[in-house]
Order: structure tokens, then sequence, then C-alpha cells
């Protein structure tokens, strides 16, 4: 498989989940659900990686998928005065997919699967709540947060296949790709989900400069020196990552 | 009044309810102090439960035990729960039940959360039932109580709207998940599909007359009654039965249209209100509930002899004869 293989199979699991939401009203006001591209690469790193691959993990992906533009989308509705139609249909778009996610497993007799997930998003939900109330949390567990946020029902999904192997990668992409994302923003004084809303992650942004670059360096090494994925895996997966450097996010802004 | 009657229609679960509460307190408890707040903030208002108790009661055509019942009859409560946190959000609604909203105490994002979190239990709750076509109705009652709160966003201040539009709207936004409270009693507790279906009839049928009341309540409600602003839903732009009937009634129609432009003033407002409280449209939307009520009874009298057959019948005439 190479990279336009890989980049096919990515295209392929997002018209799948565009397919699964299509409902006229919200493509109209709050347009199509947010997908992650990088989310959705590392979902399928065992797939792209050549594992046995059957019609209920390409469920469980599309529904896994879905969790995360239905909490993507409660992400998008304002603090305060939400009353345009475009806020109002935010908030039932995240209502929508949630409920098509569980029908999607539910049809697929997933039930033990629903349950684990079900505690993945009462778990997320937990997790961003400490970037909203008074308690004092460390730098450490901040950061522990918003990688259970980014990765928790993705890990649960590995965990649940046996793809276990592929699980230290995926969490560390994707917290890496979270961090970079939220500092870029911060840095062009832009909306973020996290550092804006805790003083302890504002007032050390060197700190989370310094997070980034130990989680990037200690990332292209282990999937260098890694036995388990696959030459052309390896190479998409460090592309994928120094790519998004920081500096380039910045200079993208 | 009213709540001492719902008290003696209760009477007969009123240990089965209190193990709902009780699990209803565990559910909404969270690691998260936040989370923990605003969720028991929701329960402390109370409700009048009747998802629980429709669970119940629908489950004692089967096999009936209040420990794998209890799970059922959490899930749907939550999810009730949940829909209004989210609800008071996309309303920018401040009150409800006379207490101020999550949203109103906290803000919106905290209540997304809150909602988020109480449906994520839900599904935890649920997923203790082991038949997979429950979870087929649950998860298809979701998506449908959704696209009803979308066709309410998407109807608002329409004023050519239907009869058949409202009802359609109401089946998907209020009908349909007390008709699967029903069916999902009646699944869990491994009842015949004969009951289930009526069952699910009865719930639907209740459903629709409860909404339609709970629009007339609206109406000719106090604020104090209610516990939020008397006409919320008008303000809203929500265009329910009794408008629908009213609506192109000369004293009623300049005032309606000035309302929806936003050019009305508040002592016009409440002549609004008054106007549809003296009209017709009351008396017939009120015929309408009536008739949704006489179905629902219909399908009780088909259901097999046992102590919730009265209960059901008589928590039907209560909740389409209730005034709060």
């Amino acid at each position: 498989m190479n990279e336009s293989m890989i980049t096919q199979q990515v295209e392929q699991y997002k018209r799948d989940i565009l397919m699964q939401t299509r409902q006229s009203t919200l493509l109209n006001y709050t347009g199509a659900p947010i997908i992650d591209e990088e989310r959705l690469f590392f979902t399928l790193l065992p797939l792209l990686n050549g594992e046995d691959w059957n019609e209920s993990e390409r469920i469980s992906v599309i529904a896994i998928s879905l969790i995360f533009s239905a909490l993507a989308a409660h992400d998008l509705v304002k603090e305060q005065n939400a009353t345009s139609r475009e806020q109002q249909l935010q908030v039932l778009a995240g209502d929508y997919y949630s409920g098509k996610y569980y029908q999607l497993l539910a049809k697929d007799k997933k039930i033990d699967l629903i349950r684990i997930l079900s505690e993945c998003v009462a778990s997320i939900t937990e997790h961003k709540t400490r970037f909203y109330d008074q308690q004092n949390y460390t730098f450490e567990q901040l950061v522990g947060s918003i990688q259970l946020i980014e990765s928790k029902p993705i890990e649960q999904f590995m965990e649940y296949y046996s793809f276990h192997e592929y699980v230290f990668f995926m969490k560390e992409a994707l917290l890496l790709a979270s961090l970079k994302k939220e500092i870029a923003a911060y840095e062009r004084m832009e909306v973020t989900l996290y550092i804006n809303k805790s003083s302890v992650l504002k007032s050390n942004v060197n700190l989370l400069h310094a997070e980034i670059k130990k989680i990037e360096n200690s990332l292209i090494h282990d999937v260098r020196t890694s036995e388990l994925l696959k030459d052309h895996v390896k190479h998409a997966v460090v592309e994928r990552v120094t790519k998004c450097s920081l500096e380039t996010q910045l200079r993208e802004g | 009044m009213d709540k001492m009657k719902l008290k003696l229609l209760y009477s007969d679960l009123k240990s089965d309810l209190e193990v709902i509460e009780k699990e209803l307190a565990v559910a909404v408890n969270s690691s998260s102090h936040l989370l923990n707040e605003a969720s028991l903030h929701l329960l402390l208002a109370g409700g009048k439960r009747i998802r629980p108790v429709f669970v119940l009661l629908a489950s004692k055509f089967g096999n009936y035990s209040i420990e794998s019942i209890k799970n059922v009859a959490v899930a749907v409560e939550l999810i009730h729960m949940a829909s209004l946190v989210h609800d008071d959000v996309i309303d920018d609604a401040e009150t409800r039940r006379g207490r101020e909203t999550v949203k109103a105490q906290w803000n919106n994002r905290v209540a997304m959360y809150t909602g988020d979190f109480l449906f994520a239990k839900a599904m935890e709750y649920i997923t203790e039932v082991q038949n997979t076509y429950a979870h087929e109705v649950l998860s298809h009652t979701m998506i449908e109580l959704c696209i009803g709160e979308i066709i309410q966003v998407e109807d608002k201040r329409l004023l050519d709207q239907t009869v058949r539009d409202y009802l359609r709207r109401i089946k998907r936004k209020t009908a349909i998940l007390i008709s699967a409270s029903c069916e999902l009693g009646a699944i869990a507790s491994g009842t015949d599909p004969k009951t289930v279906r009526h069952l699910k009839l009865f719930g639907y049928y209740v459903g629709m007359s409860f909404q339609i009341i709970d629009d007339i309540l609206d109406i000719v409600s106090t604020d104090e009654q209610l516990g939020k602003p008397a006409g919320s839903d008008l303000l809203q732009g929500n265009i329910t039965l009794p408008v629908l009937y009213a609506k192109d009634e000369p004293a009623i129609a300049p005032l309606l249209h000035s309302m929806f432009e936003g050019t009305i003033s508040f002592e016009d407002q409440q002549n609004l209100l008054k106007e549809i409280r003296n009209s017709d449209g009351i008396t017939k939307a009120k015929q309408v509930s009536n008739m949704y009520l006489q179905k629902a009874l219909n399908e009780v009298k088909q259901l097999p002899e046992n102590s919730a057959k009265k209960s059901l019948q008589n928590i039907a005439l209560f909740m389409s004869k209730r005034k709060f």
C-alpha cells in the first residue's frame, strides 16, 4: 500500500461517515460533520498496516468517528447566546450524530462496544469540564485530560479488536497533533479549546512547547525503529508528524 | 392538588420509584465536581417521572423484576433529562420547573457537556439489556427525537404550517419516547409481542395527548404553575395546536404577525395570550387531545388483565386532564 492508497482509504471512510450523517437541514445550516483526518488516519492504522479487517471493524470506525463529530459539534456551541438558527442546530447536530453512532452499533449487535464507548464519552465530558471548573489541576493532569479527550474511544476500539500494539502510536500522535493545533491557535490569538480556559496551561506555554518537542522526537524515533509498522506506514506516520510541525502550523495560520 | 393526585396514582409503585430515584442519583454521580453539581441540580428539580412509570407498568405484563427493569427506567429518564438540558440551550431558557436552568447557572458549554454526560450514562444503563432489538428501538427513538427538534427549529415562526405538520412534529418530539418507554419496559421483561404492540401504541397515543395538553397549559397557566414564563413556546416562535387553530381569528392574526416580526410590545404580547386563551383554539386542541386519549384507552382495553392495566388507564386519564 502506497501513500495514494492510504489517502484513498481515508477518503473512502470519510465518504462513508458523511453518508451516515446526511440530513438536509443540518447540512444547510451547520454543514457536514467535522471529520478530523489525522484522527481518522490513526484510527485506521491497523488496517493500513495490513491487519485483518472485516465489516464490524469498518462499522465501528464509522461509529467512533461519529462520536468525535458529535463532540466537535457541541464544542462549536457558544458559551453565551447560542440563539441563532445555526447555533441551535449545532446542538441538535451533535445529538443526531450520537444517535447515529448508537444505531450503527445496535444494528451490528455490538452491545458490549456501545457500553465501552458510552463510558468513554462520559469520561471525556468529565475531562472537558476540567477546563471549566475551579479545581486546581496540575499541568500534567491537564495534558493527560487532553490526551484522553482526543483518543480514548479509539484506544478502546483498538483494545476491543485486539490491536493493542497500535495504541501507543495513536495516542501519542493525536496528543501531539492536538497540542500543536492549540499552541498555533493560541499564538495567533484565535479560539482554543483548552489553553484559554486554563490559567495553568496559559502560564506554561513554554512547557507545552517543550512537551511537543519531546513527544515529536520520541514518536519519530519509536516509529522508525518499530518492528510492528510496515515501511509504508512508518513513512506515512513520520510524514504526518513532521508535515504538521508547529512551525508549519504557525506559518500557515 | 394535581401533584397530590399524581402521588396517589403512583402509590402502587412507590417503593420501586424510590429505587429508580436512588439509581438516578447514582447514575449522575461524576468524578467531575462541576458535572455532579449540574446533574444534581437537574435531578433535584424533580419532574413527573412519567417515562420511568410507564417502563415499570409496561414491564408488569411480563416477568417483572425491579432489579433488571430499573436500568431501562433510568435510561429513558436520563435521555429525557439530557434532551431538556440541550433544549434549554436552544431556547435560551433561564428557568425550568421554577429553577434556574443549567445554561443559566453556568453557561451553554457546561449545559452541552452535562447533556452529553447524561446521554452517555443512559446508554451505559440500557446496555444492561441484552435484547438487541431493544437497542434498535431506543437508537431509532433518539434519532427521531432529534429530527423532531430539528423540524421544530425549522418551523419556528412559520404561520402557514398545518395541523398535520404539528402532529408529526410532536410525534417525534414527545410521543415516540413515551411509546418507547412502554415498548422497552415490555420487551425487557419478556412480554409477548401482541401485548408489546398494544403497549407501544398506548404510549404513542398518551404521548400525543400529553404534549397537546402541555401546549395548552403553556398558554392558559400562570408563570407560577408552569415554573417558567407563560406563553414561552409562542415567545420562542413555536406554533402549537391552540395557536394553529386560532391564528386566523381577526383579533389574533395581526398580533401574531407583529410578534414574529419582533415589533410587538409587552402589553400586546399579554393581549395576544389573552385572546388565544379565550379563543376556540383551546377547545379544539382539547378535543384533539381527547381523541388521542380515547385511542390510548382503547389500547389499554386490549391488554391482558392485571394490576398495571388499571394504573395505565388512570395515569392516561390524569395526564390528559392535568392542570400543571
